[in-house]
């Protein structure tokens, strides 16, 4: 089902000029809201209009600007306008409800955080992250994101070769081999790999199962706000739960006692900032008393976030579908790498090989000659964005929905947004953009959506008083 | 008994699970599942799984020997289970999440 009918009727004034305006516009259109009429813009199809922030200059402020290119050389433009999808994502969903902070370059800014908290750079064909490695093979480019620890255990049965330990052993197993052949064997595995080509476009978000929906929703306040449970980790899912949460909703992030989400694990400011405000709440999945009280606690949400591919959940007796027909009115955001129909449901993905298969290396090695990772893990950040949309166009709607976002197509759908024609006005943009971004000396970061709250909870700190709360209500 | 290879893949004669090996020890070892020795992925089927060795297989999800020498990816589930040397297989806990990707 396409997902024209959750704005139905939704009556939006957009003002902006520009590809961040151009794209929350299109983004509301799809879900099919009706726009107000906009004044004529200055029709030269660049972005420079007064009201947006110029691509290249998201570009450059973000941060994203630094994180893209070769270490000893000048940072790189990307000549697709990846900030104002951001920044147009950001304003589509404030459009929808009060309670983020927009301005020009506040979606982009968003793009860039982790990079700026965690002190990454650019490492040319190397993540900014250091996992993922664009990598030749016989025929061509493929990344090859070894992000969990345990991934590496896997390389010696990917490449049928003993070269366990580094990239330097892996690089010269990889050239010998066909790219059909190593993204066949990675999917096996359940490593996240991808083709680096050119991109096709995509729609952001497929509906799927509608139920019959409760009757529409207005703008909420805290008080009357849904309950979310996130059940995902890293960037993009809970990304997603904390733009809801400004939003009004309240938001129950629970993680498994056996896998709690890495990023706890990672920079402390970076945690804080996507789950500050959730309560945390930690069950032994792996348990059946565990697995019974995620039922419990799923009983009373409306909004459910998860990344995890669809098996995984239907393992541990989790079925979105089901749960979305026990009570009319609910929400199930699904977030996958590559898709939830077979055999992309089995596939891995994460942000920065994501962006290499939606075709943004391709780009970037048309433009420039080199092989370059774009940002930093940049399908995260933006899947979240569209994520929150999705959501909470569902809830304002009546729910109902099951939402389905992968990585793959929200950057296949902002790589195709306002892209050139060819090749040479590519490059021409390219050139201009890079100039424009390099016309300004000092640019501080746009304010984030959402200021930081403070510290996350820490692991389960919330279990029992959720619990409590939860038997009074059934009491 | 075979000697297993990293990377192999491997069929049941006995359902349809499919496996690749991750990692194994040098010496032969006789892999069986639903109680019959699994096959190349040309092989033909051979029979129904051994009332001892049927619990299933499911896809994704790791299986170790008791040694923790020998690690197979399901990468199709069945009905039969996994034995090495007659002794059954254990599935491994999923991987950790990274903390950053």
């Amino acid at each position: 089902m396409r997902p024209a009918h959750l704005l139905a009727g939704l009556r939006v004034a957009l003002e902006g000029r520009g590809h961040a305006s151009d794209y929350a516009r299109l983004l509301l259109a799809s879900l099919g809201a009706e726009l107000a009429p906009q004044r004529d813009d200055d029709g030269d199809g660049d972005g420079d209009g007064d009201a947006n922030e110029h691509p290249a200059l998201g570009w450059r402020r973000s941060g994203l600007m630094a994180l893209t290119g070769r270490a000893a050389r000048a940072p790189q433009m990307c000549p697709l306008p990846l900030t104002s999808c951001a920044d147009g994502a950001l304003a589509a969903l404030a459009a929808l409800g009060p309670g983020l902070h927009v301005e020009a370059g506040s979606g982009a800014a968003l793009l860039g955080v982790r990079a700026r908290i965690a002190g990454l750079t650019r490492q040319g064909a190397v993540s900014p992250g250091g996992t993922c490695h664009l990598l030749a093979c016989r025929d061509g480019h493929i990344a090859v994101n070894l992000a969990r620890p345990d991934d590496w255990t896997m390389v010696p049965a990917w490449l049928e070769a003993d070269c366990n330990g580094d990239w330097d052993a892996i690089a010269p197993w990889v050239s010998t081999m066909p790219a059909a052949q190593l993204i066949e064997r990675a999917r096996l595995l359940g490593l996240a790999v991808a083709l680096s080509a050119p991109s096709t476009p995509a729609p952001w978000l497929e509906v799927a199962v509608p139920c019959t929906p409760a009757s529409p929703r207005k703008a909420v306040g805290t008080a009357s706000g849904p309950l979310v449970i996130d059940l995902s980790s890293l960037w993009a899912g809970p990304l997603c739960g904390q733009l809801l949460r400004q939003l009004g909703a309240a938001v129950i992030k629970i993680e498994s006692q056996a896998r709690p989400d890495g990023a706890r694990n990672g920079p402390a400011a970076f945690f804080d900032l996507l789950n500050a405000g959730k309560a945390s709440v930690q069950l032994d999945l792996a348990s059946p008393a565990g697995r019974a009280q995620l039922a419990r606690l799923m009983d009373q949400a409306d909004i459910v976030i998860e990344a995890s591919r669809p098996r995984a959940l239907r393992q541990m007796g989790i079925d979105a579908e089901a749960w979305l027909t026990a009570r009319a009115g609910r929400s199930w955001v699904s977030i996958t790498g590559h898709g939830r129909a077979e055999p992309q449901a089995g596939w891995i993905g994460f942000g920065d090989d994501a962006g290499v298969g939606a075709g943004l290396s391709e780009l970037m090695y048309r433009v420039t000659g080199e092989q370059l990772i774009c940002g930093d893990a940049i399908g995260d950040p933006l899947t979240g964005l569209h994520a929150a949309l999705a959501a909470w166009a569902s809830w304002r709607s009546g729910g109902g929905h099951l939402l389905a976002l992968s990585l793959a197509s929200v950057l296949r759908h902002c790589a195709s947004f306002a892209q050139p024609a060819s090749d040479d006005l590519l490059r021409d943009r390219h050139a201009r953009w890079t100039r424009v971004a390099k016309s300004r000396r000092a640019l501080a970061p746009a304010r984030l959506p959402f200021a930081p709250v403070g510290a996350a909870r820490p692991l389960g700190a919330d279990t029992a008083a959720v619990f409590s709360a939860w038997l009074r209500r059934a009491a | 008994m075979k000697t297993l290879k990293a990377g192999t893949r491997l069929k049941s004669a006995a359902c349809d699970t499919e496996v690749m090996v991750i990692r194994t020890r040098p010496e032969p070892v006789l892999l069986c599942c639903g109680g019959i020795e699994m096959i190349a992925m040309d092989g033909q089927k051979a029979g129904e799984p051994d009332a001892a060795f049927a619990n299933g297989t499911l896809v994704g999800k790791r299986y170790v020997d008791e040694g923790d020498t020998t690690e197979l990816l399901c990468t199709k589930g069945g009905k039969g289970s996994l034995a090495i040397d007659g002794t059954p297989l254990a599935v491994k806990e999923a991987k950790a999440l990274p903390s950053s990707d």
